[in-house]
């Protein structure tokens, strides 16, 4: 790995955004391409900061600035990965349901899957199933990424589901399905197709669904 | 042989970590308690006198050891200037920080006569009046890091990094905030007071040290000094924090179910510091069934030592719990060994017993029918016999009564082959009149008339 890709990636472990910047508008000029970049510095720190996550090193904060960090990067790489013609992983739409204000774990999700390759659509918090459905209508959607905290809202996910049903959505997308009192069984249940635990889960599942 | 304790000395023993034959129970019935008498959530956290009466029936059909007066984070807030999202089944959201935009410290402290907190302490003095000596009163505080949060928005995450210094005067705010709210709630005669802060769980042990090891250390002890147990409320997978937790010497640490309370124990034990928990709250409460409270509650009492131990449901109860699945917790935790034959009889009762039912359709009188976990132990079923008992009393000879007791393996047959699924309930020449709410006897009586040939 070259100085300049480890130094991004480790800047974004570090959450350290300016460094992160300057690092890519180096990497670039030196003539490293957007894709490798991408690839080899921000998808793998991106993977480590979720894998640390998961172990319980990292924490929301520790995620959200190298999240933070890693965005800052994307900035400046954007614009060439269009020109270059590099395809993303997939489009995510992404949204806390109807009734719920509660958006960090939903934001984390959205931010661990740009780390990886995804494009992302958020939606925001408070959706209500039409807004779904109408940007499944109106954009190339991959997967619709539904949050909820509360057990009151929580149900909203079946609703949005059902409503992508009746609008003829369903076959099109795929759904997955996270929150604490989410479960993997509830997800079942609401005819999800995969329910994640946590934002590096989420990840692994949005790349299992488009296999 | 001593006599036996009441619920409210059975939680001051556990909170002063005595050696006790029970183990305390504390449901944690925010909005749910509005459930019992048909309010929503607006109805009893804004209402002073249909929040009493919610809470007397939660008294009454869980019998608990102790229990909250109002559980909403969202008091403090919506004071402070953060709009509220209102719900109605659950406790309102923040939809604003007045701090998202500003990096400001305000200096306005809550007075009893901000906001809701008149309607909340009036009825805390109802509740002290109403059951205070039997038992034990939680007033539910909300912990300095959710409040900065709720000022601040998520932006509180990013602070703690790029400026600790805010969030270190901002979090020194809240926790006068907490004190000051601590005193008006043990004023009005709360026993325990618990700080709710349910983000300690999104941060590390690190961080917790650096921002929140002394606030909260402050906030118990003057809750100790001021004569009420502390409680620290945590919801969420705060695993890492549960040691930093207890150095800032709470009486009590309560969890939920992403907390392997095994292993949780092993460490409040270190620091003798009681642990609460952790019924989980969907899986088990909200969506599933007697049996799944039962067997939960009967584990986790096999799994770990009694001593300084709180048996509560994970966090705030989902609005609509069915009732009898808390029932089957209080039953659990009541009575230990009785409930563990209840749950081998479920399974035995996979192999066919053989019950021959009344021919409920060509019965001389009426036949009145009541299936009880058990009358001696149980709260709720207690009550729901004595009300059959009343209309047998009053109607004699005109109609029949039958008592049924699922520790009885026959009862539990009868039940699966009736179709039963909730319990206690009552039928009426086989058919289901009353499930887990206890009627009026008026009511009963009207209805028991009806089947009088």
């Amino acid at each position: 790995m070259s100085n300049l890709i480890n130094e991004i990636h480790e800047g974004i472990l570090d959450g350290n955004q300016n460094l992160v910047i300057e690092k890519v508008g180096q990497a670039i000029e030196e003539g490293i391409s957007a894709e490798e970049i991408l690839n080899a510095a921000m998808i793998t720190a991106m993977a480590e900061a979720g894998t640390l996550f998961e172990e319980g090193e990292f924490f929301v904060p520790e995620l959200l600035v190298a999240a933070r960090a890693m965005q800052g990067g994307m900035e400046l790489l954007k614009p060439l990965l269009v020109r270059d013609n590099v395809k993303s992983k997939g489009i995510v739409l992404a949204g806390t349901v109807k009734g719920d204000l509660h958006d960090i774990g939903k934001n984390l999700v959205c931010m661990m899957l740009e780390g990886s390759g995804f494009d992302i659509i958020d939606l925001g918090n408070d959706v209500d199933p039409e807004t779904f459905v109408e940007a499944v209508q109106e954009k190339h959607v991959d997967i619709v990424a539904m949050s909820a905290l509360l057990t009151t809202t929580m149900v909203n996910m079946k609703t949005t589901i059902d409503a992508l049903a009746k609008a003829g959505l369903r076959d099109k997308v795929k759904v997955m399905v996270g929150g604490a009192p989410v479960s993997e069984e509830f997800a079942t249940k609401i005819g999800a197709d995969g329910y994640a635990t946590d934002a590096n889960q989420a990840v692994r599942l949005a790349q299992t669904l488009l296999e | 042989m001593g006599q036996k304790l009441s619920g409210k000395d059975l939680l001051f023993s556990t909170l002063r970590h005595e050696q006790t034959d029970q183990v305390a129970w504390v449901p944690f019935a925010g909005v749910h308690a509005g459930s019992l008498k048909g309010y929503n959530a607006r109805d009893i956290l804004l209402n002073k006198e249909k929040l009493v009466e919610s809470l007397l029936e939660v008294k009454k059909v869980y019998d608990p050891d102790g229990m909250p007066v109002l559980f909403d984070l969202q008091v403090e807030a919506e004071i402070l200037g953060c709009k509220l999202l209102w719900a109605d089944e659950a406790p309102p959201s923040v939809a604003s920080h007045p701090l998202a935009d500003k990096k400001e410290i305000p200096t306005i402290i809550p007075q009893p006569t901000d906001g809701r907190l008149p309607t909340i302490i009036d009825a805390m003095c109802s509740m002290k009046a109403e059951i205070g000596d039997s038992t034990a009163l939680y007033g539910l505080v909300t912990g300095p890091f959710t409040l900065a949060s709720h000022l601040r928005g998520t932006d509180i995450f990013l602070d703690s990094v790029d400026d600790p210094n805010f969030v270190k005067e901002l979090v020194e705010y809240t926790k006068q905030i907490a004190i000051a709210i601590s005193q008006y709630y043990i004023d009005a005669g709360m026993d325990v007071i618990a700080i709710v802060d349910p983000l300690i769980s999104q941060i590390s042990p690190r961080m917790f040290t650096k921002f929140f090891t002394e606030p909260f250390s402050e906030i118990f002890e003057f809750v100790k000094r001021a004569g009420a147990f502390s409680a620290f409320f945590v919801c969420g997978d705060a695993t890492k924090n549960i040691r930093v937790m207890c150095e800032t010497k709470p009486d009590c640490i309560a969890v939920d179910e992403n907390i392997n309370m095994g292993a949780a124990k092993a460490i409040t034990d270190e620091f003798n510091i009681t642990l609460g928990g952790n019924i989980p709250l969907t899986t088990c409460m909200l969506l599933g069934n007697q049996q799944d409270n039962m067997k939960y509650v009967v584990d986790l009492l096999d799994k770990v030592n009694h001593h300084n131990l709180i048996i509560s449901p994970g966090c705030d109860m989902p609005y609509a719990i069915p009732i009898e699945n808390t029932i089957a917790a209080v039953q659990a935790v009541r009575e230990p060994d009785n409930t563990r034959k209840i749950v081998e009889n479920y399974t035995k009762a996979e192999i066919d017993i053989p019950i021959i039912l009344p021919d409920y359709k060509n019965l001389s009188k009426p036949l009145v029918e009541v299936f009880t976990l058990d009358p001696d132990t149980c709260a709720a079923c207690t009550y729901m016999w004595r009300a059959a008992q009343k209309i047998k009393e009053i109607m004699g000879d005109k109609i029949d009564l039958r008592l049924y007791r699922i520790t009885e393996i026959e009862s539990v047959a009868r039940v699966k082959k009736m179709g039963i699924e909730k319990i206690p309930a009552i039928y009426i020449n086989g058919e289901l009149k009353y499930s887990s709410i206890i009627p009026g006897q008026s009511e009963f009586l009207a209805e028991v008339e009806k089947y009088i040939r």
